[in-house]
């Protein structure tokens, strides 16, 4: 029996925060070579796979820690070590390291080389491995903070651009703004419940009545977060931001920071207001609702295809808030399954979309596709997969996630958040499968209109990694239900002591 | 042969067989050279007719179970299974769909000039789509099949479609997918009430049989979503206005398995699911008032529109409406003679439908219009087609001693003791499909031949022949002799009457027959 990890002890701490150290050295380490090699395209790919291999470092302290003490809720606790955090530590990891792939051949081809891009991405997912960690609200804020910092920069990284310029100053000032709720959320459930530590704010609650206070603070934090996962009616700076940022870029947000927010709010729903369901579930209800409809039905109106993903991606944090509101071990288990799902998908969606288009894709419109099916086959193959994954299709894992997170509601009766989820769905059918249409049915436009769009083999190899991943586990998600289900369980079990723990 | 079929321990691997070989017929085809495509995917669908025609003989008539059934494990924990198998039911509209199949094929080969390898692997698909809705006895795997067969069919449409395909592909996939997915919550609902009432999880179909009587206040909703998903994929009437669309806009073959084949799984999903579910809502009489008259209207109004199409292939279209209203209204009936007489005309309205627009792409090919107008006389140039087409008209419309009239006569003897007014509205219909038909048929074959461009058409080529020969013999065949095909539907057909109504008496077959003078 290997002696479980003291987190009051300095050694312990470091061993429980192996892989964000790891990744903090490496990310310096890279900062240090960026400093001294700042030259042309081979130094920014050379920061690139070092970005990548840091990444991976990452991945295994974080694989060995899990193996190693798999199981240790706690309160008391500055951070956990559940396996809910070390899945979505992982698939954080496995999405960022596919939008670093998808950068690698898209910024040299815009004329973006700068080494330091691949610094501020892995910045930012040591923030959001501090999101998927915190047990207190303290350390999330700073891993969230340590995540956006980072990220505006990114927005704005195609400096030459009004519009990518345009990205970053309304990311950071709306971001800005969602942060000083988020702090003041805190402060309030602080006031009301003498701690910060997410188990023992739980355990205070435990009893199932709010106060005022709490009751605001709750009211402040979930506003902070819808603004963060861009969740209806907080989602107002997402379009333009999506847009406007590079592509690989917003590939990264869509993906792993909507992860990041997604699962940090799912712990502090789901450990700290466990006992206080009713209180957060109508509000959940109501911007899950909102997200959905507003999101799919202005996607329905959009004729570039990137503000097109920028508002479906609206639609999904909808969805995923629908899985959120069971606040079941099979709701965090569908949350937990589709991010994956969503992740893997955006991912491969942005970097297709990338190769397709120019000077940021803000033009390439959906009909631009026109005769890429006969053009670029496998393309137009994997972009077909992404498309029928975002629209849940059967024999994708879009498909499995969805019925994964209707399972959830179902399973606590709540048919009217499943209807509407599906009726929007529908929707999203008269967005989606234009761009399918496009590509195969519409004529192109001149006969070699994409003989110069090529998948760089990086940006190629991601695609392939993640439409295989969609494919399969598809067909057969069965390890990653397992994963997913594990996950749940074991915030579930800390969830349960806080309660006891009263 | 049975004992032929046996010592190959056929029904062992048949239906895994006849599901997973035109996926790999599918894998080959979009790697074999462009010019051989047509021919790999005709000899890969006749194979999987063979092979599936044994079924004729290793079918147990005398079975009213689930027969050939197979089960694997899929997502087990979640009651999820790979569980097929095969009834009287089903068993035709396997048949049914494996023979169209070739015929879809060869009637494809000089129709389709573009992208040929795509288009053959996306026939291949669809019929493993198609034959997994017939054979599931997963809800779970019986959705998934029930979608992944939209994807061929939305391609199919979209890129070798008629000049307006973009939008009928989208309304097609738009309606389908929007009954569907309501559909998708109805299974999962009743999966955990099948939970709740037998403590474990299972999208059995049998599972979910049983623990449907005790859905309480939620059975008419699951209902309503199961009805939905079916009734536009009938299409009834008012949820028909897809269908037009697609079948005129789509290529023959689209349409031949539109007509043939994708319009059964409306019906095949009520009889199999909907109603057997949900026999008490199903046949309450508020719902039975609404699906009766739908049917009805259905018929008479298919008909109508159809008698003013100038476009014959949206008049063949129309036609479909108005058949498969007689199907609807021999479910709701649900007497023995009026089920099988629905089956009946599934399997040869597939027949007759099917041969109409083979026929109709045939001509189609040689003048490239399908405006009645722009033909007329074709009798004296092409005589061997306009025989054909006769008699396929013929039996759409329900001549006795073709296919048609067995279908209606048994659905309108069956229908008549349950709903004498329906019925006897319904008997107006065959009255209108003369009219329809025949009117068609004389501008088109008989009226002076007063275009030129009609005079030098060259008739029926021996593929042409072999395309809807078969299609000729079999009506014949059911309108002459249908007594196998009603033994092997028989017992499959009297489950579904106990099902759906357990006390009902069968009255005595001869009390209410009418007599032929009655028919028109």
């Amino acid at each position: 029996m290997i002696p479980a990890i003291d987190t009051t002890t300095p050694i312990g701490l470091v061993l429980a925060l192996l892989p964000e150290t790891v990744l903090t050295i490496a990310a310096l380490g890279v900062v240090l070579l960026v400093s001294a090699r700042h030259d042309g395209p081979a130094d920014s790919r050379r920061a690139g796979w070092m970005a990548l291999v840091s990444l991976g470092l990452t991945a295994m302290a974080l694989g060995w820690l899990a193996l190693r003490s798999p199981e240790e809720p706690g309160l008391g606790q500055l951070v956990a070590l559940d396996s809910f955090r070390y899945l979505s530590s992982a698939l954080i990891l496995l999405v960022s390291a596919g939008a670093v792939l998808s950068s690698l051949g898209y910024l040299e081809r815009e004329h973006l080389v700068a080494p330091e891009y691949y610094v501020l991405v892995l910045l930012a997912v040591i923030g959001m491995l501090f999101m998927a960690n915190a047990q207190d609200l303290i350390v999330l804020f700073l891993g969230l903070e340590t995540m956006s910092v980072a990220v505006y920069v990114l927005a704005g990284f195609n400096r030459g651009n009004a519009f990518s310029a345009e990205a970053a100053l309304k990311y950071f000032l709306i971001g800005a703004f969602a942060s000083g709720f988020l702090l003041y959320g805190i402060a309030l459930t602080y006031g009301a419940a003498g701690s910060t530590n997410i188990g023992q704010i739980g355990a205070q609650f435990s009893q199932g009545d709010l106060s005022m206070m709490a009751k605001l603070g709750l009211g402040f934090l979930i506003i902070g977060f819808s603004f963060k996962v861009a969740a209806v009616p907080f989602h107002m700076w997402a379009p333009d931001v999506y847009d406007g940022a590079p592509t690989p870029v917003t590939a990264f947000m869509a993906s792993a920071v909507k992860t990041a927010g997604f699962v940090a709010f799912a712990r502090v729903l789901y450990t700290g207001y466990q006992a206080v369901t009713l209180d957060w579930r109508p509000i959940i209800f109501g911007l899950a609702v909102a997200s959905m409809v507003l999101g799919n039905l202005v996607a329905l109106t959009q004729k570039s295809l990137k503000r097109m993903l920028a508002y479906s991606s609206v639609a999904h944090a909808g969805y995923l808030l629908a899985a959120l509101w069971p606040g079941s071990p099979l709701g965090i288990a569908a949350l937990t399954f589709y991010l994956l799902g969503y992740g893997l998908t955006t991912i491969a969606a942005f970097a297709l979309l990338g190769v397709i288009g120019r000077d940021g894709e803000r033009d390439t419109t959906i009909v631009d596709l026109a005769g890429l099916g006969e053009q670029r086959p496998w393309m137009a193959l994997a972009l077909t997969i992404c498309m029928l994954s975002l629209l849940g299709f059967p024999g994708t894992i879009g498909f499995m996630g969805k019925w994964f997170i209707l399972s959830g509601l179902v399973a606590e009766h709540q048919s009217l958040l499943s209807v509407i989820l599906v009726v929007t769905s529908l929707v999203s059918a008269g967005y989606y499968m234009p761009v399918i249409l496009s590509m195969y049915m519409r004529p192109a436009r001149a006969p070699r209109v994409f003989f110069d769009t090529r998948l760089p083999g990086t940006a190629g190899l991601a695609v392939m990694i993640a439409v295989v991943l969609v494919i399969l586990l598809g067909v057969w998600p069965v390890p990653a239900l397992h994963l997913a289900g594990s996950a749940a369980a074991s915030l579930a079990q800390s969830a349960a002591q806080t309660v006891a723990g009263n | 042969m049975t004992e032929f079929l046996l010592s190959l321990s056929y029904d062992r691997w048949i239906l895994d067989f006849l599901l997973l070989f035109p996926l790999v017929g599918a894998a080959i085809v979009a790697f074999v050279p462009v010019d051989k495509a047509k021919q790999a995917t005709l000899a890969l669908t006749s194979i999987e007719f063979v092979v599936s025609l044994g079924l004729w003989w290793a079918f147990d008539i005398a079975n009213p179970a689930m027969q050939f059934s197979v089960s694997a494990p899929w997502l087990a924990e979640w009651g999820i299974f790979y569980r097929v198998g095969l009834d009287g039911i089903s068993l035709f509209m396997v048949l049914l769909s494996t023979g169209i199949m070739p015929l879809t094929v060869l009637a494809s080969y000089h129709y389709i000039t573009e992208r040929e390898r795509l288009y053959y692997a996306l026939l291949l698909v669809l019929l493993t789509g198609m034959l997994g809705v017939f054979l599931s006895l997963d809800m779970f795997l019986f959705y998934v099949f029930w979608e992944m067969m939209l994807i061929p069919m939305y391609f199919i449409i979209g890129i070798w479609g008629g000049k307006n395909r973009l939008y009928a592909t989208m309304k097609f996939f738009i309606y389908t997918m929007a009954g569907s997915l309501l559909m998708l919550v109805a299974i999962i609902v009743m999966m955990f009430e099948v939970w709740k009432q037998t403590g474990q999880p299972s999208f059995a179909y049998d599972a979910f049989l049983n623990a449907a009587p005790q859905m309480g206040a939620l059975a008419p909703w699951l209902f309503l979503a199961f009805a939905l998903a079916f009734a536009i994929k009938v299409p009834m009437f008012p949820f028909h206005t897809w269908l037009p669309d697609a079948h005129v806009e789509a290529p023959t073959a689209g349409s031949v398995i539109l007509a043939s084949i994708l319009l059964k799984m409306g019906t095949y999903g009520f009889l199999r699911f909907a109603v057997p579910f949900f026999p008490d809502v199903a046949l309450s009489p508020v719902v039975t008032a609404i699906v009766v008259s739908c049917a009805v209207i259905g018929v008479i109004y298919g008909a109508l529109v159809a008698l003013v199409q100038p476009d014959f292939k949206k008049l063949v279209a129309y036609s479909s409406v108005s058949h498969l209203g007689f199907v609807m209204l021999g479910i709701w009936a649900a007497t023995l003679q009026s089920v099988q007489g629905a089956l009946l005309i599934m399997i040869g309205h597939g027949l007759s439908t099917g041969a109409l627009f083979l026929l109709i792409g045939m001509l189609y090919e040689r003048r490239h219009t399908r405006e009645i107008a722009d033909y007329g006389g074709l009798a004296r140039v092409i005589p061997m087609f306009s025989l054909i087409l006769v008699v396929t008209a013929l039996a759409s419309i329900g001549l006795p001693g073709l296919n048609g009239f067995v279908g209606e006569f048994l659905v309108l003897v069956g229908s008549f003791g349950r709903y004498p007014w329906a019925t006897g509205i319904a008997t107006t219909g065959v009255i209108f499909a003369a009219a329809y038909l025949l009117w068609a048929l004389q501008r088109i074959l008989f009226n002076r031949l007063d275009k030129s461009e009609n005079e030098h058409l060259h008739d029926l080529t021996p593929r042409e022949l072999v395309v809807v020969l078969p299609l000729v013999a079999g009506m014949i065949w059911l309108g002459l002799y249908p007594k196998p095909v009603i033994d092997r539907m028989d017992a499959a057909a009297q489950r579904y009457v106990h099902l759906v109504q357990p006390g009902f008496e069968q009255p005595s077959s001869t009390a209410y027959v009418p007599s032929p003078e009655e028919r028109p």
